[in-house]
């Protein structure tokens, strides 16, 4: 179940990337509130408190833009080169009682009884009500063997939440590790030296040209006899 | 000699410069934990080796390590007591140019304390400062 959390906001005045660097050197961030056929709008928000909701698994806010109450849904983040910070958001407005598509995360828990297991899909497309979207999709692999898989459409959802991924698609696979290769093993694989394309074409066309060359030379040999 | 590539369009190469920030892969995404390069360099095919080496045999089989660079830069160096001139040398080693932000190993499948400590020793092996990094839970 999602929370909402209320948060300040300002408009922005005012488009380009020199404009974006400032107010993140003020620390805020640059956010676009779109959705329900109205204009959009340029906003920031202050950087500690979004991050800090987003990093306790909120994406539903509460902000007033121009004095209008709003209600936003987090559609998209950027962040920089680290990953650290939230560069940029993309907020799409909302009713609570509207029903949306989201993904969702997939966690594992536990430890499988032979092999490993591996996250081939790490997030779920749902469809559900705003405020029933669920947190993460919590999978146990306890009883898990080698060779066993989770499909998409396997997966227990929450109740009045329905999958839009593929059923088919494999969200989780047991498998086994291979054996540690050694370096020398793998030297062993590996070729002395790369292949290297183009002087395989410059041979090839020097032995087109040789070819013709010595036909040239045969002919005027036999012009030089008559 | 460790990893190179299979093939290649040209022999030898120019050095080059490094510039910026990574844009692409820098963010985990095989695995459940990263090593993430806070400087830009080059990675010897030995020292990816020395890496994958020191993380598999810590693991014990227990997760899945996975390398998401490749040495595919070839450099070139002079033997000792040789005169300048007579044209490029010989190839000497193959790098990865890795950018600050690029996420190097990843491991998955492996308890956190476990594939924490397993990356802490690929760091060891590297010649650039690293972060541990794990796989954002993305909300959109």
């Amino acid at each position: 179940m999602q929370k909402t959390v209320t948060l300040k906001s300002e408009v922005r005045n005012g488009r380009g990337s020199k404009l974006a660097r400032k107010i993140r050197a003020s620390g805020q961030v640059p956010a676009v509130v779109y959705g329900h056929g109205k204009e959009p709008a340029s906003i920031s928000v202050d950087l500690h408190d979004f991050s800090e909701a987003l990093h306790h698994g909120n994406r539903i806010f509460e902000t007033s833009i121009g004095g209008t109450p709003e209600t936003l849904l987090v559609k998209d983040l950027q962040y920089d080169y680290l990953g650290r910070k939230v560069i940029h958001a993309d907020l799409v407005r909302v009713d609570l009682t509207e029903t949306v598509r989201v993904v969702v995360a997939v966690q594992t828990r536990g430890k499988p009884k032979t092999g490993v297991v591996d996250t081939l899909m790490a997030k779920l497309e749902v469809e559900c009500v705003v405020t029933a979207i669920p947190d993460r999709i919590t999978l146990l692999v306890r009883e898990m063997n080698i060779g066993d898989t989770v499909k998409a459409g396997q997966v227990q959802l929450p109740e009045g939440v329905t999958l839009v991924s593929d059923p088919e698609a494999l969200v989780l696979i047991c498998h086994e590790v291979a054996e540690l290769k050694t370096t020398e093993e793998i030297e062993q694989e590996m070729p002395a030296g790369p292949e290297v394309i183009t002087e395989r074409v410059r041979e090839e066309e020097g032995e087109g040209e040789s070819a013709e060359a010595a036909k040239g030379k045969e002919e005027k040999k036999e012009k030089a006899k008559d | 000699m460790a990893l190179m590539p299979k093939r290649v369009k040209y022999r030898k190469q120019q050095r080059g410069r490094i510039h910026g920030n990574a844009t692409r892969g820098n963010y985990v995404a095989f695995g459940e934990y990263g090593l993430q390069t806070l400087e830009q360099a080059w990675i010897s095919g030995r020292q990816i080796e020395a890496g994958r080496v020191a993380a598999t045999h810590f693991l014990h089989r227990e997760g899945k390590v996975y390398i998401r660079i490749f040495p595919n830069h070839s450099y070139t160096a002079k033997p000792l007591e040789t005169r300048m001139g007579k044209g490029k040398a010989e190839i000497e080693g193959w790098v990865a140019r890795v950018k600050p932000g690029m996420v190097m190993f990843e491991i998955g499948g492996a308890p956190e304390e476990v594939a924490k400590l397993a990356l802490s020793r690929v760091a060891h092996k590297m010649p650039v400062k690293c972060r541990l990094v794990t796989r954002r839970h993305s909300l959109a």
